[in-house]
């Protein structure tokens, strides 16, 4: 009953053409698309960094972006120095009323914190809806139920890929994984696997540093002495390098499961989650490689 | 120590910076001799345009490198001009065009493509993230370029120190001097590979300038600088590797290396030749 109610609401509100939408941005699309599914009709969302093609750690603003950026009432922003640039954006139009919801802040975590891909953590985003249904429910406080309601129900639809995660770690306790970048440890610490990969080789391929052949040398080595069980292969950030880790994976015949930077299209939070935990499953079970999501 | 020899990453820039270091140093005596560095340095920097071209197409860089190196070469040749004060301009302004060229592939590179790291390598170099696929291709650039060297000694060491007697010879200087682009295309491909476009100049002009410091004879300072180039690649590599241990898990950049130590046998050169 309570679900036929949101349906009407939902329904209802916007042909009726009552409260202007709330401006909201996602610097990250998979933020937007947690803005989106609390604020539903109420909120009109802008992703910024959508594109699975490019490297959002080398992204370029245009003044489009500025102009959204400057315009809107709440935006979440990863922080960590991921998207340093929407701050200084931010910084460029003040507004007292703007909602900004940095994660890193969110979450009490240090500036020095190695990596900052916060999403695939599956303890950010509850934290983050969260603040978001608060963002808004001040900003537009008729609705604040509403936006409560969706924050509840964004929750729940997490627990699919919560389970999926425990059920990994207690089915493949201390997996061996090998990883290009750390976009996907978070969520292989929570799945109990063992990342083998030297940080400093991560790092070096997150920031497109020179590696260090040491460190190389030991990646190469996972591989040919079939050390791990697994390789993570983020597709956003490639370079000559890790396309020779994926041959040399793929040649000693070590499933390779792709991970992303930002939300694949066809996806929600949830469901791109619990399809990557799904595919390192699939991986342990079946030999089966996923080296995109489908 | 055995780690070092052991490891494949070192092993491919152990063998891809020796070609580069012999080559850039056997044309790199003759193109100081024809007072050509600044050409050699500006055809260095041009292929970084064919680096930051072939991330985008998703080709191997040193295609991308030998193919601009090789029109770069071409445009120099067409609007080659006599005089040297002119021909430095000349120079000048198809670096700067070329240049420009590289700047905007490399703001493709970044946001319309997934290659991080794409301005850092192809301007500095990764040797240590060169695929072992390379050294085969490599090393016959290499021996191409010293080969045709071989073929060609006599007249361009000829043109190079008397144009005028070359043309009595009836030896054309402008072939010669074609060729000669030419060959430093090739020597410029390499050591883009290994220290990166924009350090390839002291690859290619430094243990040269260092040898021919040290002795006038030109096959001497031939097989000199090809000694001071490689002790400075291998050097910089396995000082490099050995800074693993310095700022831990971390190495610094093996071009800042050779390129040090090429500059410290230049200076150490001068010392050698005011007591001489």
């Amino acid at each position: 009953m309570k679900w036929l109610v949101f349906a009407l609401l939902g329904v209802g509100v916007p042909l009726a053409g009552q409260a202007a939408q709330i401006a909201a941005v996602g610097v990250e699309n998979q933020y937007a698309d947690v803005i989106a599914q609390i604020g539903g009709p109420y909120v009109q969302v802008t992703a910024i960094e959508t594109d699975p093609n490019t490297d959002p750690h080398s992204f370029e603003i245009s003044p489009r972006i500025a102009e959204q950026i400057a315009g809107c009432g709440l935006i979440v922003e990863n922080g960590l120095g991921y998207d340093d640039w929407a701050d200084k954006m931010l910084a460029a139009a003040p507004d007292p009323s703007r909602k900004v919801i940095n994660v890193q802040a969110l979450l009490g975590l240090p500036d020095d914190t190695p990596n900052p891909h916060l999403w695939y953590d599956p303890k950010t985003m509850p934290v983050v809806a969260k603040a978001v249904a608060a963002g808004l429910a001040a900003l537009d406080p008729s609705n604040a139920r509403y936006f409560m309601a969706h924050a509840a129900a964004f929750d729940a639809a997490l627990k699919p890929w919560f389970f999926a995660i425990k059920s990994f770690k207690a089915g493949f306790p201390g997996t061996p994984v090998a990883v290009t970048e750390p976009v996907g440890d978070d969520m292989l610490q929570a799945a109990g696997t063992d990342i083998k990969t030297p940080f400093t080789l991560q790092a070096a391929i997150m920031n497109g540093t020179d590696p260090s052949p040491q460190d190389v040398t030991t990646q190469n080595a996972l591989f040919t002495g079939h050390a791990v069980k697994i390789f993570v292969y983020n597709q956003q950030v490639t370079d000559p390098l890790t396309q020779s880790f994926l041959a040399l994976a793929q040649a000693q015949s070590i499933p390779v499961v792709g991970v992303d930077e930002t939300m694949p299209a066809g996806y929600q939070y949830q469901s791109w989650m619990l399809a990557e935990v799904n595919a390192l499953r699939a991986a342990l079970v079946s030999g089966k490689s996923t080296r995109s999501l489908p | 120590m055995l780690g070092f020899f052991t490891s494949s990453p070192v092993q491919t820039a152990l063998a891809v910076s020796a070609g580069a270091a012999i080559v850039s140093a056997v044309i790199g005596v003759f193109t100081i001799i024809r007072g050509q560095s600044f050409a050699g340095h500006a055809l260095a920097d041009i292929s970084s345009a064919g680096g930051a071209a072939a991330y985008l197409v998703g080709v191997s860089p040193m295609l991308g490198f030998l193919g601009v190196a090789v029109i770069g070469a071409g445009a120099l040749e067409v609007l080659g001009v006599k005089r040297a004060a002119e021909r430095d301009l000349v120079t000048g302004i198809v670096l700067g065009a070329g240049l420009g060229l590289t700047a905007l592939l490399l703001y493709f590179d970044v946001t319309a493509r997934s290659t991080t790291g794409a301005a850092v390598s192809v301007m500095f170099g990764s040797m240590f993230a060169i695929p072992p696929a390379i050294v085969v291709p490599a090393l016959l650039i290499g021996a191409g370029a010293v080969g045709a060297t071989g073929l060609i000694y006599r007249p361009l060491l000829l043109c190079a120190a008397a144009p005028e007697l070359a043309a009595v010879a009836g030896v054309s200087p402008r072939l010669i001097g074609f060729l000669h682009l030419l060959i430093l295309a090739l020597a410029v491909t390499l050591s883009a590979m290994t220290v990166g476009a924009i350090l390839s100049t002291a690859l290619l002009i430094g243990p040269a300038a260092a040898a021919l410091r040290l002795t006038r004879q030109a096959g001497a300072a031939i097989a000199l600088a090809a000694g001071i180039g490689l002790v400075s690649a291998w050097g910089g590599i396995a000082l490099a590797y050995e800074s693993y241990g310095w700022t831990p898990g971390r190495t610094w950049p093996v071009s800042f290396f050779i390129v040090t130590i090429v500059f410290a046998f230049y200076l150490l050169s001068g010392l050698r030749a005011r007591a001489a």
